[in-house]
């Protein structure tokens, strides 16, 4: 079987990310989600697989290339009109064969275990369509509602009006026939009136997921994720060529890759990971869930704290970066806080674009997108989001949605 | 409680074997074996652990007998070891047997066999059947009449089935007071302690009754007479279920599964002819004194059951928890005592029947397994057609047995003139809209039940508190709950709140309250418990419906429906409420500890 793998959505809402990268290139525990993907499907058997691209396609095509790397054969598919999932699938009609099935996964999704095994269970005693659904935490109408009799799903309610629903939604993989492309071209590229038509017939079965199960949306988002799946990790994998100097304090679960340097006094309270050729030094400070992506340089003296480094960034001495992420590339000076509460304990607001998004969370700091360039001395307000690119002087204070 | 299961075939049976006996884990799995025969000789494969674990150890899938048995043990004579593990050998290693059930002489049984020089290799019961089935046969040199004089010495419960090197192609089993059936497919026979055993392969069975016995070979089975040595003519009885039905199919789990068969499992006793429920409503009219039965869950679902006789029918059917009710037992001709069990095959109900019928009681039961002891043991059994329920806490099978003796209630109501006709069409309607009422439940609420439950996964002590109807089903709801996550749940009527346990309510016990529809007595006097907890700063989840004013520190607010159907929704919520503590705390959800499906020892 074969996988078609999603990687064009828009990303509205997950700006400053959004603006150089497709959400699948966001990074949690030390791999994209699109890496965390591939990943899950080779171990299901799955090596076979095409790509839909969408914005900054070539940031998927310049990583993973012919997925050899990762022990799977990739394809790409450019969609040439960015109008939503149905296009997306039919652009990559030619790639499969007609009386199969097909796995259908969306690349902004990240689950704590690897949801292919279960979905693959099922199709084989349902030898049908299969959707995965789960119950979101916490519960929310945002994706509609899938109504089930016992796992036949009956209906699929995209706008709910029901009060105080807590509900099953779609979770964003399905083992498909090829027929789809038929059903698809015929109703204009409307995947709903598709889903109806297989519930009606030869009808829709739900795989029940019930691990951990977040839709990456929001830049915040990618802190849940990256917590929920660092909440997995059992026991420590340290590389014996990474170089971890005396006196460095190491609790909890960590993943520290080769080539990483972990400087004397440094102390990691896992989970933490630290990824390929990172530099962590003298007497730093990285608490809970700080995720470091590959080349990442943090200073003497630094606190790290809740926060996901994509890679190649630089953490100045004496900063604070907590309950933040930050992109590839980005420089932050030395000795620059991130705040990351209101002084009132109310949640924080997030201006996205002109927007102000209320996350629903207390502890929130700051969103860098790629190439920001922050002086040294900055005090960086909870809820900031730094466009790629942006360039801060020293000594400046940026005041986002916090008070 | 064990399980048992047999094939023998033209083709290597490994496969079908390891299929057979982890099918059958839910009655019992802290280890597992296998005997076939091989070159003339018999090998045995068995160790501690569940059915996978033997596997990865010891390979059974991979053996290319044609003749074996299996067996998965749940221990009640001799420890959790290997050597005490089924199958056990003779000491010549040329008989091997697996069996459920207690040999209750088999002290005085293995002194004799002790003298006459056998030497035991465990502490179990079963392996002095082995140890007897060779001595009689070094005597008689016949398998068949070996089998039988041995089977003929054993006093108490069994079902076995035994493979000898002298009789390499055919297995031989027997059932006294515990469950073995034979499962007739083509090219290969099997046996089995249930349906499950080989219900893959064949839905064509022959089911033993006590006293009997069974040659089972690869192209054709007999039974027989235990003590006459006639060939008992048994007919075949195919059964309906289907093979997927007994899967997971898309659920992680089977609880999960089988809380969402509700609706349907609902439908099939709404199914269930008028002439079984008015054969039975008959039966309770005609006696002078009814008891409800059951132990565990049916003990609360007969609970219910006398709530809703004396609301509905206006008559006091005392439930009795089935293990206590031969000290209280006072039938006689006039009597009728209602069993309520899943398995059918549940020690301590079996025991109370069979007492009562002895004072000359009339005796029914409300079961799920078709052929099993209880269904074939009373004068009147209703087959609730839940479906096989494989998860070891129970609900589907529950909650049906609770509508089933909900339309008990209204015929006898009815019958009696207790019940007006508007009111029984109104309750009618109500049952009938029930498996949608329940569908909507799982679809609407499921996630806010699964936060809340992940939210206070933690707490280590739990009240449930209900009155009046609703106390049987926070009784069930906290049975739930302690079975599968193992977190002290108690459940109790509001009443009782101010004589005592008020004094254990702080801000570290938690308390669920059911809370009744409307505004009327029931409901207020439910509010006023949970008045009780929070003024002693406790904290208070309501399972309430909508309209109720929030006083709770957390609610799950579920829609009003009828006021007689109301009770069981909040009762699947309150599974839910257990099923998602337990995946939230990791627990062995289908298979909990210290737990087996059908409870077949005393």
């Amino acid at each position: 079987m074969k996988a078609l793998i999603l990687t064009g959505g828009a990303g509205r809402r997950f700006v400053p990310f959004s603006t150089t990268r497709p959400k699948g290139m966001a990074v949690v525990a030390g791999g994209s989600l699109i890496r965390r993907t591939l990943n899950h499907l080779r171990e299901a058997g799955i090596t076979d697989a095409t790509v839909v691209l969408g914005q900054h396609g070539d940031k998927v095509t310049s990583t993973f290339a012919d997925g050899s790397d990762l022990g799977v054969h990739l394809t790409y598919v450019e969609q040439d009109r960015a109008r939503g999932i149905g296009d997306a699938i039919l652009s990559a009609r030619d790639r499969f064969i007609a009386r199969e099935y097909f796995i259908l996964v969306y690349s902004d999704v990240v689950t704590s275990a690897n949801p292919f095994l279960q979905a693959l269970q099922s199709f084989n005693s349902f030898k049908g369509p299969i959707a995965s659904v789960c119950l979101p935490a916490p519960p929310t109408a945002r994706y509609g509602n899938v109504y089930l009799s016992g796992t036949r799903i009956t209906k699929i309610v995209e706008k709910p009006t029901v009060a105080g629903l807590g509900n099953y939604v779609l979770a964003g993989l399905f083992v498909l026939p090829t027929e789809v492309f038929g059903l698809l071209h015929s109703s204009d590229g409307d995947m709903e009136k598709v889903f109806a038509e297989l519930v009606r017939n030869p009808g829709l079965n739900a795989s029940i997921w019930e691990e951990g199960w977040i839709d990456v949306e929001q830049p915040w988002d990618i802190l849940a994720a990256n917590r929920m799946v660092m909440d997995t990790w059992e026991e420590s994998h340290i590389s014996r060529h990474a170089v971890i100097e005396g006196n460095v304090t190491i609790t909890g679960p960590v993943r520290i890759e080769r080539g990483a340097v972990i400087k004397s006094g440094a102390v990691l309270a896992g989970p933490c990971y630290i990824g390929h050729n990172c530099y962590v030094g003298n007497n730093s400070l990285l608490r809970e869930y700080s995720s470091l992506g590959p080349g990442s340089l943090i200073g003497y003296g630094v606190e790290l704290k809740n926060c996901v480094l994509f890679g190649n960034s630089k953490v100045g001495r004496l900063s604070f970066v907590g309950d933040s992420v930050i992109g590839e590339n980005v420089d932050i000076g030395s000795g620059t806080m991130t705040i990351n509460e209101n002084m009132d304990r109310t949640a924080i607001v997030v201006d996205v674009r002109g927007d102000a998004l209320d996350s629903g969370l207390v502890k929130l700091g700051a969103f860098l997108g790629d190439d920001v360039k922050v002086g040294a001395g900055n005090t960086l307000a909870a809820g900031t989001v730094l466009l790629p690119g942006t360039s801060i002087p020293h000594h400046a204070t940026v005041t986002g949605g916090g008070k | 409680m064990c399980g048992i299961s047999g094939v023998v075939s033209f083709h290597p049976i490994g496969d079908r074997l390891y299929e057979g006996v982890r099918h059958l884990e839910y009655r019992g799995y802290d280890s597992c074996g296998v005997a076939y025969v091989q070159n003339h000789h018999i090998e045995v494969r068995k160790d501690v652990g569940t059915v996978d674990e033997v596997q990865s150890k010891a390979n059974i899938r991979q053996l290319l007998a044609a003749v074996g048995i299996a067996h998965t043990r749940w221990a009640t004579h001799g420890k959790v070891t290997k050597a005490n593990a089924h199958p056990h050998l003779s000491c010549k290693a040329d008989f091997a047997v697996v069996h459920n059930g207690i040999i209750a002489n088999y002290k005085a049984l293995r002194a004799t066999l002790s003298k006459a020089g056998h030497t035991f290799c465990s502490e179990t019961d079963t392996e002095i059947i082995a140890h007897l089935i060779e001595h009689t046969y070094a005597e008689c040199g016949d398998v068949e009449v070996a089998f039988v004089e041995a089977l003929t010495a054993l006093e108490g419960s069994y079902a076995l089935a035994m493979i000898s090197v002298h009789d390499a192609e055919r297995i031989f089993c027997a059932r006294h007071e515990s469950p073995l059936i034979i499962g007739v497919g083509s090219e290969t026979n099997y046996v089995g302690s249930d349906f499950n055993a080989f219900i893959d392969y064949t839905k064509n069975t022959v089911i033993l009754d006590d006293g009997e016995y069974g040659i089972v070979s690869k192209d054709s089975y007999s039974v027989k007479n235990l003590h006459s040595g006639e060939v008992v003519d048994k007919s075949i009885t195919v059964v309906p279920w289907d093979s997927e039905l007994s899967r997971k199919g898309g659920y992680p789990h089977y609880m999960l599964k089988e809380i969402h068969e509700q609706p349907l499992a609902v439908r099939n006793a709404l199914n269930i002819g008028d002439d079984e429920i008015g054969a039975l409503a008959d039966m309770i009219l005609e006696a002078r004194r009814v008891h409800l039965l059951g132990v565990g869950t049916t003990y609360y679902v007969a609970l219910l059951g006398q709530y809703l006789m004396a609301a509905v029918a206006d008559m006091d059917l005392p439930a009795v928890s089935s293990d206590e009710f031969r000290h209280l037992d006072k039938s006689d001709g006039e009597s009728l005592v209602i069993a309520i069990s899943q398995s059918g095959e549940t020690y301590d109900t079996l025991m109370s029947l069979r007492h009562a019928k002895e004072r000359g009681a009339k005796t029914a039961a409300i079961v799920n397994v078709l052929g099993s002891s209880m269904a074939r043991l009373v004068d009147r059994v209703i087959l609730q057609g839940s479906g096989p329920e494989v998860c070891v806490v129970s609900t589907k099978a529950a909650l049906t047995q609770m509508i089933l003796l909900a339309r008990i209630a209204i015929e006898v109501g009815t019958r009696r003139g207790s019940l007006s006709a508007d009111l029984q069409r109104e309750y009618t309607a109500a049952l009938t809209a029930l498996p949608g009422d329940i569908d909507n439940l799982l679809n609407e609420k499921s996630g806010l039940i699964r936060a809340a439950a992940y939210r206070h996964a933690h707490v280590p002590n739990w009240l449930f508190l209900g009155r009046g109807i609703y106390y049987p089903i926070a009784l069930e709801a906290a049975l739930k709950m302690k079975e599968v996550t193992y977190i002290h749940a108690e459940g109790m009527p509001g009443g009782f709140l101010k004589h005592g346990t008020l004094s254990l309510v702080d801000d570290k016990l938690y308390t669920l309250v059911f809370v009744p529809p409307g505004n009327g007595e029931l409901h207020g006097m439910t509010m006023s418990s949970v008045e009780e907890v929070k003024a002693r700063g406790g904290f208070v989840f309501g399972i309430a419906f909508e309209g109720v004013d929030d006083i709770f520190d957390e609610r799950l607010v579920l829609p009003v429906t009828s006021d007689f159907t109301a009770p069981f929704l909040p009762l699947v919520a309150a599974q839910l409420l257990a099923y998602f503590t337990a995946t939230a705390l990791k627990r062995n959800v289908d298979k909990p500890r210290s737990l087996a499906k059908s409870v077949t020892v005393a």
